[in-house]
């Protein structure tokens, strides 16, 4: 019994998988057949043509034949699913706006969640790519308690690396790593470019082989100073070079030292970069020994991360006891060296092993929970398109009734039909999901620019999110077909088959109104976050920054290790400052230290009458040449600005900003008063200027304060340029012109000023898009669910209307009658989103700037918007419940 | 003399039987049905395929491809041993039908 089971499986599959050759080997068993039969009636002396007719006729149809064997071989089954495919496909076809809608909904919800689902998959739970075994692989953290802080920290000193490594048994491998903007090439070719620095090791936790040539090894990663080699990027060597193979032997320049190509390493390698793959790879002792020659004897210098694989059979548990252990004795060896360091028992030093991705690192801090809270925000986009569709699909299998009630009556099995109808539903989610892959690798690609870097080989969509994609899909496919199913097949078969639409009353479908009202309550949500941010956003932008952001380009110049006297490098600022003045366009340029959010430069700070003023602190100082204000468009409050006549030599003038001034005089005129600036004579201040943001978005008031240039001991660093126009339109003009007059091999970067504010405000940012693009298209996504609704009810009460009508209904009523159906569902969503909103808001708030979660004009506003939208998803059917002629609706059906 | 419709049910053990002398293709097999029963019995060429197949799928034969006797391509069938057992339990069960059939015809 269980051999003729098996054998009828074997045969079954057979006949399925293989199903060409099986029809195959029976055309040929029957054509051998007629031959055989016809070569017998020739013998008898029947001519051939007759012999071969009479050979088919005792034979019987051949076609016939083949569809008995055909059943008998059970493809029935797959012929059935094949069947309801095919059948799906035709009633779809019949059907293609309410097709349509439904696969632009599905794939909008899918789309934006894959897309979401991607990068949030890709930032916190990918190892990098080519990674061996990352399952044993660990980064390390370290956490120690700093001023009664504590503090965690990714960043290691190459001597705590080494002190780590040689004190620790745990581990089979470790290594360590670092990304940094690196300027690489020459001059005019000089650009500034993400450098990977590793050791020698690093390259043995990955299953890669170089491309070309091959990586260094622990010989030429050696301290006090390794080999000047590099290992390129296979991208770079592409783009760069062409993919030429004579690449090997050539020097690149990068940051201070010039490297010789030994390898290429192999396309998809991407190190640890989160961002975009670095250029090149070069020995961590190499770039470290070029930088600062004690580099590796003390614990100065922390820059590098370190990445470690634990030996087979050690817990985690047991390594990172082991390395907390390694850190303590380091700790102590660096105290030896630095008497003011905290003891360990105050310290507390440990070590803590996390996954690789960074973002899942004990540190990831606010810039890591982004991702999770646009996947939430997806995943409610994803309701909203499935209650939709499962409530288009529903309104669907009402109209149905009549035909699936026609096909029970008619012997068709229920099995069959749910299967019929799953099919349908499957279909239409696959071509949604489909369509939601193509949506999903824009929304990836989209929020990654947002986010910041593409990342690792810009991958936008992997296998990975194909396949949550097709694991969504189906669960979507099932859930929005299996309800309407059911709905289908429910009731009383003969009441459908009589009934028609001529029911003294129509049925509201409880589930249709429930799935409309979570629509318009959870877009109702997202409306209000979105409005939140937008406010946000709005305020963030219209802050007054105290300087002007679009009009003015950054300018910073890096010596690359060349040594200039600070006379030699003032000449060289003035110089750059008169190059960037003729470059056609620019209204001025001026000179400066510090770059808002970027970099901060203070000095010490005296006041005649005033206590350790320091304490009122931290002041900023801005070193700058005449023009200053007028350039960045600061504007001077009181007195007057730096100018040319503060030269060196002349009396020490110093402006201060409006802040600094309260705070060191409050209620006095600062005008006149004496500063002490680096324990030099008194500067006195000739102005005020109002004060700028600089620091971070905030309502902070910061202390600055302006100092001529020439009359400082130390030199400017960079420029501020202003152009007529839009900064980033003069990047590369006034860049060539000031590359051209750099020394030797330093350079110079220009970027629009722009882009530094921009990426201070980012956070508000991706809050207001993502949450106004999800809110719209659940908004959309709702209004269309309110009118399918109410459409359908409209449908199911022509009869009602028309007699309503034939009694002497008045127009205006029936139309108030069907809005209010309709507001009365917006209404309700409306309400329970809006207290869904108030509710989340104090998980929101702290990422909102100046508004409150439960800024009533957004609720107002939105609320408005809601029912807006619902009269106008309402007054369409309405207008057609109107427009009903009794005499119609009467006769019909 | 006229033909005789085959019985429902016993072309399968024709078939088995046919094969249990020797392997066979399909049209031998029904030529030898019919010149063993001097032509009486009307084996439907229709049925045969779909049977054979049938009995190939229950594993009671077992098909292959070979040269036939005028050296062509053709699909040859012979008995598995489940086919052997079987061929022999449906030859019993003919037998006691036709002994049972027969009583009863006789029966005065």
């Amino acid at each position: 019994m269980l051999g003729r089971v098996f054998s009828e499986l074997v045969h079954r599959m057979r006949a399925i998988v293989r199903r060409d050759a099986v029809e195959r080997e029976l055309d040929d068993e029957l054509r051998f057949h007629l031959e055989r039969e016809a070569e017998k009636y020739v013998r008898a002396g029947v001519p051939r043509r007759e012999a071969e007719r009479r050979a088919r006729i005792v034979l019987g149809g051949v076609e016939r034949i083949k569809d008995d064997d055909r059943d008998a071989r059970g493809v029935g089954l797959f012929d059935a699913a094949a069947q309801d495919l095919r059948y799906a496909v035709r009633t779809l076809r019949l059907t293609p706006g309410f097709t349509l809608a439904v696969v632009i909904t599905l794939g909008l919800g899918i789309g934006a969640t894959a897309g979401i689902f991607s990068v949030i998959d890709r930032l916190m739970f990918q190892p990098p790519p080519m990674m061996h075994d990352p399952s044993s692989v660990s980064r390390a953290y370290r956490a120690y308690d700093f001023r009664g802080k504590h503090r965690i920290d990714e960043s290691f000193e190459y001597r705590r690396y080494v002190d780590l490594t040689q004190w620790s048994s745990s581990f089979s491998q470790a290594a360590a790593f670092s990304v940094g903007v690196l300027a690489v090439g020459v001059g005019q070719d000089a650009s500034e470019v993400p450098v990977g620095r590793a050791s020698a090791s690093f390259f043995s936790f990955f299953d890669a082989k170089p491309a070309l040539g091959r990586f260094y090894s622990a010989s030429e990663d050696r301290a006090p100073r390794g080999a000047l080699v590099a290992v390129l990027s296979y991208p770079y060597w592409q783009s760069r070079y062409g993919g030429r193979r004579d690449v090997l032997g050539r020097q690149i320049a990068i940051d201070r030292g010039s490297y010789t190509i030994i390898g290429v390493a192999p396309q998809g390698f991407a190190g640890m970069a989160d961002g975009d793959t670095p250029v090149a790879w070069i020995p961590v002792t190499a770039y470290g020994g070029l930088r600062k020659s004690t580099f590796a004897d003390n614990y100065n210098w922390g820059w590098l991360g370190i990445l470690v694989r634990r030996k087979p059979g050690v817990s985690a548990e047991g390594a990172t006891a082991d390395l907390s252990t390694a850190y303590r004795r380091s700790w102590q060896a660096e105290r030896a060296m630095d008497p003011t360091l905290a003891p360990v028992d105050v310290a507390k030093p440990a070590m803590i092993l996390a996954p690789t991705p960074s973002a899942r690192g004990p540190d990831a801090g606010a810039q890591g929970r982004i991702p999770f809270w646009v996947g939430a925000v997806a995943l409610v986009t994803l309701i909203v398109a499935g209650a939709n569709v499962a409530g288009l699909m529903l309104a669907r299998a009402f109209r149905r009734r009549r035909e699936i009630a026609l096909r029970l009556a008619l012997g068709v099995g229920r099995g069959r039909l749910v299967a019929q109808l799953l099919s349908e539903g499957l279909l239409l989610a696959a071509a949604g999901g489909l369509t939601g892959l193509g949506i999903g690798w824009l929304v990836a690609g989209g929020f990654m620019r947002l986010y910041g870097g593409a990342g690792p080989g810009g991958r936008a969509l992997d296998a990975r999110t194909v396949i949550f994609c097709a694991a969504i899909t189906l669960i979507v496919g099932i859930a929005t077909s299996l309800a309407p199913a059911l709905v289908g097949l429910r009731g009383d078969l003969a009441a459908s088959l009589k009934a028609g639409v001529r029911e003294g009353t129509y049925q509201r479908s409880r589930a249709r109104t429930a799935l409309v009202v979570v629509q318009g309550a959870l877009s109702t949500a997202l409306l209000v976050a979105a409005g939140l941010f937008v406010r946000s956003f709005a305020n963030v932008r219209a802050m007054p920054l105290g300087y002007d952001v679009d009009h003015t380009l950054v300018a910073e110049v890096n010596l690359r290790g060349m040594q200039l006297s600070v006379d030699e490098q003032k000449r060289l600022m003035q110089r750059l400052t008169d190059e960037a003045s003729l470059v056609p366009g620019v209204a001025g340029a001026t000179q400066m230290v510090s770059t808002p959010f970027y970099s901060f430069e203070g000095t010490r700070i005296d006041v005649p009458g005033i206590d350790s003023a320091g304490r009122l602190g931290p002041f900023e100082l801005q070193l700058v040449s005449p023009g200053y204000f007028r350039t960045v468009g600061t504007r001077i409050v009181a007195g007057r600005a730096i100018d040319s006549t503060d030269r060196a030599g002349s009396p020490l003038a110093i402006v201060v900003s409006a802040e600094m001034a309260h705070r060191l005089w409050p209620g006095e005129n600062p005008l006149g008063k004496c500063v002490k600036v680096d324990a030099g004579g008194c500067s006195t201040v000739v102005g005020v200027s109002e004060n700028t943001v600089t620091r971070g978005i905030s309502h902070t008031a910061e202390a600055n304060y302006y100092i001529a240039a020439d009359q400082a001991n130390r030199a400017t660093y960079g420029l501020y340029v202003r152009v007529r126009g839009r900064g980033a339109d003069y990047v590369e003009a006034v860049r060539r012109r000031l590359q051209a007059a750099m020394p030797g091999v330093s350079y110079v970067v220009v970027m629009p000023f722009g882009r530094i504010v921009g990426t201070a405000e980012q956070s508000w940012q991706i809050g207001a898009t993502m949450f106004s693009a999800l809110g719209m298209l659940a908004l959309l996504l709702a209004a269309i669910g309110i009118y399918s609704v109410i459409a359908y009810n409209v449908t199911q009460r022509t009869h009602e209307i028309g007699v309503r009508i034939a009694l002497g209904a008045r127009v205006a009523h029936l139309t108030a009658l069907v809005l209010r159906d309709g507001l009365r569902l917006g209404a309700i969503g409306m309400g329970i989103g809006i207290l869904l909103a108030l509710v989340a808001g104090r998980w929101l708030s702290p990422l909102l700037f100046d508004v409150s979660p439960r800024d009533p004009a957004v609720v107002l506003l939105v609320a408005g918007v809601l029912l807006g939208v619902t009269c106008l998803a309402s007054a369409v059917p309405a207008v057609r419940a109107a427009r009903v002629d009794p005499n119609v609706a009467l006769r019909a059906d | 003399m006229d033909r005789l419709d085959l019985p429902q049910g016993t072309l399968d053990l024709l078939i088995l039987k046919a094969l249990s002398l020797q392997p066979q293709h399909g049209w031998a097999i029904s030529e030898r049905l019919r010149q063993v029963s001097r032509a009486m019995l009307d084996v439907p060429q229709g049925s045969l395929y779909p049977a054979l197949h049938r009995l190939e799928r229950r594993g009671w034969i077992k098909a292959s491809w070979g040269p036939s006797d005028n050296n062509r391509h053709a699909k040859f069938y012979e008995l598995t041993r489940a086919g052997r057992k079987q061929l022999g339990a449906e030859m019993d069960a003919w037998q006691k039908l036709t002994t049972a059939v027969s009583l009863v015809l006789e029966m005065q």
